[in-house]
C-alpha cells in the first residue's frame, strides 16, 4: 500500500508537486495520469526516497522507503528505462542489484526468463532497443518479488507482444494482492488494465475515482474523460503547422 | 510469480558485493586499469634510458618514476565509480536497493582503494619489466629489504589509492565524470605548477598543503632532503606529505557524502 499525504515538491521558485494526497491499494492497479510536467515522475521519485519531499510524506505499508529493511521486496520500482549504465550488461545490473539484498543468482536468471531478455541478457545495455530496456526495467522491479510496484510509463516502446503481456502481468501480480501504480499516457491501456485512476495536473489532484466511474461522470471513454479534467492543466501544447506554405520552396535552388 | 524469494535484507557485506559486481562488470574499469600500467611502465622506461649518466638515481627511483602519469589513471578510475553512477543514470537502480546511500559510497570506497591498490601493483611490476635492462646497465639494485625501497615502493600504491578516492569523493559531490577529471588535475598539477613560478614563504606553504603532496611518499630520502632544503613553508617529510594527501581524501569523500545525504538523487 502506498501512502502519499500533502506531498510537496519545490525547486527553487517552481513547484513540481502541490499538496498531493492519494492512497494506492493492495489488490488493485492504479493508473497515475498527468499532463508531460504535471508531476508523476516527481512524486514516483518521492515515494521511493530518490528526491526529498519540501512538506508532506509518501509510505510504503506505513513506513518511509528509506527506513525498510529490505527495500526491494517491498517495492519495485521502474523508473525509467535508462537507470542502467550502458556499459554493463543486464545480468551484471541485475546481479548487483540482487547481492545489496543477498537474493540469489538464481532469481536473477528467473526475472530473466519472465521478462524474455535472456538472448541479450550479456550483452552491454547501450546496445538495447527502447523496449528491451523497458524490459530490463521490469526485471529489476520483480527482482526482489515485492508487495509493492511502482511502474513509470511501462509499455513505452514495446511491442504489440510486450504490450499484452505487460496488461497480463500487472493484472496478474494485483490479482496476488500486490498493490501496482502505473503512470502512462496510453487511455486505451489503461482502460484495459487500471482499477481505479489518479489524475494530477500542475502537481495538484485532479481526479481520484475507480475507472468506471469517471468514465460514466464524463459520458465518453477514459481518453475523453481525462481530456476534460486535465484541460485547466496542461503545460506543454503543441500547435498545428498552420500555413502549408512555407519557406522551403523559396528556399530550393 | 513462480517462486516466493526467501527473506534477505540490505546488509553491507552486500552492498561491498554489488559494487565490486558493479566495478568489475565494465569494460571501462580493465582498459583504465591496464592503460594506467602501461602509462607508467612507459613513463619509467623513457627516463631509464637515461640511467646511470647523470647524477644517478636509484633502482627504485626509476620504477616508480611513472607515477606522474600513473595518478591520472588513479584520478579516472575513482571519477568513473563515483560520477560515473550519476551520468549513467544508473544512480536510480542504485539508491532505490539502498534507499539509506552513505554505505554505497563506502562500499565504493573499499573497492575503489582495492582497484587502485592492485592496478598501482600491476603498474609497479610493468615499471620494474621495463627498466631491468637500464638498471642492470647502470648497476642499479632493487632491494626489497632496504627500508627506503620499501616505503617507496608501498608509497607509490598509497599515492595512487589516494588520488583514487580523491577522485571518487570529487565524483560523488560533481556527479560528471569530465569535472572529476579536471578538477582533479587542476588540484594535483595545474595549481602547484603555478606556484612554483613564485616561490616564497605563502607559495611554499600552500604547495605544502596540496593534495600533489602526497608524491612525496615515493621520492626518495636524498629527494626529499633536496625538496624540504628549498622549501620555505612547512618541511612534511615522506609521510606528512602522504597525510595531507589523505585529508583531501577524506574531506572530498566527506563533501560527496553530504551531497549524497541532503541531495536529491536526480537523472
Amino acid at each position: 500500500m502506498i501512502e502519499v499525504e500533502a506531498l510537496v515538491k519545490r525547486y527553487g521558485s517552481t513547484t513540481a508537486v502541490d499538496g498531493l494526497t492519494f492512497t494506492a491499494r493492495p489488490g488493485t492497479v492504479t493508473g497515475f495520469l498527468g499532463p508531460d510536467g504535471a508531476g508523476k515522475s516527481t512524486t514516483m521519485r518521492m515515494i521511493v526516497g530518490l528526491e526529498r519531499p519540501t512538506a508532506g510524506t509518501a509510505t510504503v505499508d506505513g513506513r518511509r522507503y528509506a527506513e525498510l529493511d529490505a527495500p526491494l521486496h517491498s517495492v519495485g520500482v521502474m523508473l525509467d528505462a535508462r537507470s542502467v549504465h550502458p556499459g554493463r550488461t543486464a545480468f551484471r545490473h541485475l546481479l548487483a542489484q540482487a547481492r545489496t539484498h543477498g537474493i540469489p543468482r538464481s532469481r536473477v536468471d528467473e526475472v530473466i526468463a519472465m521478462t524474455g531478455l535472456e538472448p541479450v541478457a550479456h550483452r552491454r545495455a547501450g546496445t538495447y532497443s527502447l523496449g528491451m530496456g523497458q524490459r530490463l526495467g521490469i526485471a529489476g522491479a520483480l527482482l526482489g518479488d515485492p508487495g509493492t510496484l511502482i511502474l513509470d510509463e511501462p509499455v513505452n516502446g514495446l511491442d504489440p507482444d510486450g504490450v499484452l503481456w505487460v496488461r497480463r502481468l500487472v493484472r496478474d501480480l494485483a490479482a496476488e494482492g500486490r498493490t501496482v501504480l502505473l503512470s502512462s499516457h496510453l487511455m486505451h491501456e489503461l482502460a484495459l488494465c487500471a482499477d481505479r485512476v489518479v489524475i494530477i495536473g500542475r502537481g495538484r489532484l485532479l481526479a481520484d475515482a475507480p475507472v468506471h466511474e469517471i468514465v460514466e461522470r464524463s459520458g465518453g471513454t477514459l481518453e475523453e474523460a481525462y481530456l476534460q479534467l486535465t484541460a485547466g492543466a496542461v503545460q506543454y501544447r503543441g500547435r498545428a503547422t498552420t500555413s502549408p506554405t512555407t519557406t522551403t520552396a523559396g528556399d530550393a535552388r | 510469480m513462480t517462486t516466493r524469494t526467501p527473506a534477505t535484507r540490505v546488509s553491507f557485506a552486500g552492498v561491498l558485493a554489488a559494487e565490486w559486481t558493479k566495478l568489475v562488470g565494465l569494460r571501462s574499469t580493465l582498459w583504465v586499469a591496464l592503460g594506467t600500467a602501461l602509462a607508467a611502465a612507459s613513463l619509467a622506461y623513457g627516463l631509464s634510458l637515461f640511467a646511470g649518466r647523470g647524477d644517478g638515481p636509484t633502482g627504485v627511483s626509476l620504477v616508480v618514476a611513472g607515477s606522474v602519469l600513473a595518478q591520472t589513471g588513479a584520478l579516472a578510475l575513482g571519477a568513473l565509480v563515483g560520477a560515473g553512477e550519476h551520468s549513467s543514470g544508473a544512480a536510480t537502480a542504485t539508491f532505490t536497493a539502498v534507499p539509506r546511500r552513505l554505505p554505497v559510497l563506502a562500499a565504493q570506497a573499499v573497492v575503489t582503494g582495492a582497484g587502485a591498490g592492485v592496478t598501482a601493483a600491476a603498474a609497479l611490476a610493468a615499471s620494474a619489466l621495463a627498466t631491468t635492462d637500464a638498471r642492470t646497465r647502470a648497476g642499479l639494485v632493487l632491494e626489497l629489504a632496504d627500508p627506503e625501497t620499501a616505503r617507496m615502493l608501498a608509497g607509490f600504491v598509497l599515492h595512487l589509492v589516494g588520488v583514487a578516492l580523491l577522485g571518487l569523493g570529487l565524483g560523488a559531490l560533481l556527479r560528471r565524470p569530465g569535472a572529476v577529471i579536471v578538477a582533479g588535475v587542476i588540484l594535483l598539477v595545474v595549481v602547484d605548477q603555478l606556484l612554483a613560478t613564485n616561490p616564497g614563504q605563502v607559495t611554499d606553504t600552500l604547495r605544502a598543503a596540496l593534495p600533489g603532496a602526497g608524491a612525496r611518499l615515493l621520492l626518495d630520502d636524498a629527494a626529499l632532503a633536496a625538496l624540504d632544503a628549498a622549501s620555505r613553508g612547512p618541511r612534511l617529510g615522506a609521510w606528512g606529505g602522504g597525510l595531507v594527501l589523505a585529508g583531501w581524501a577524506v574531506g572530498a569523500l566527506a563533501a560527496g557524502a553530504g551531497r549524497l545525504c541532503r541531495g536529491d538523487v536526480t537523472r
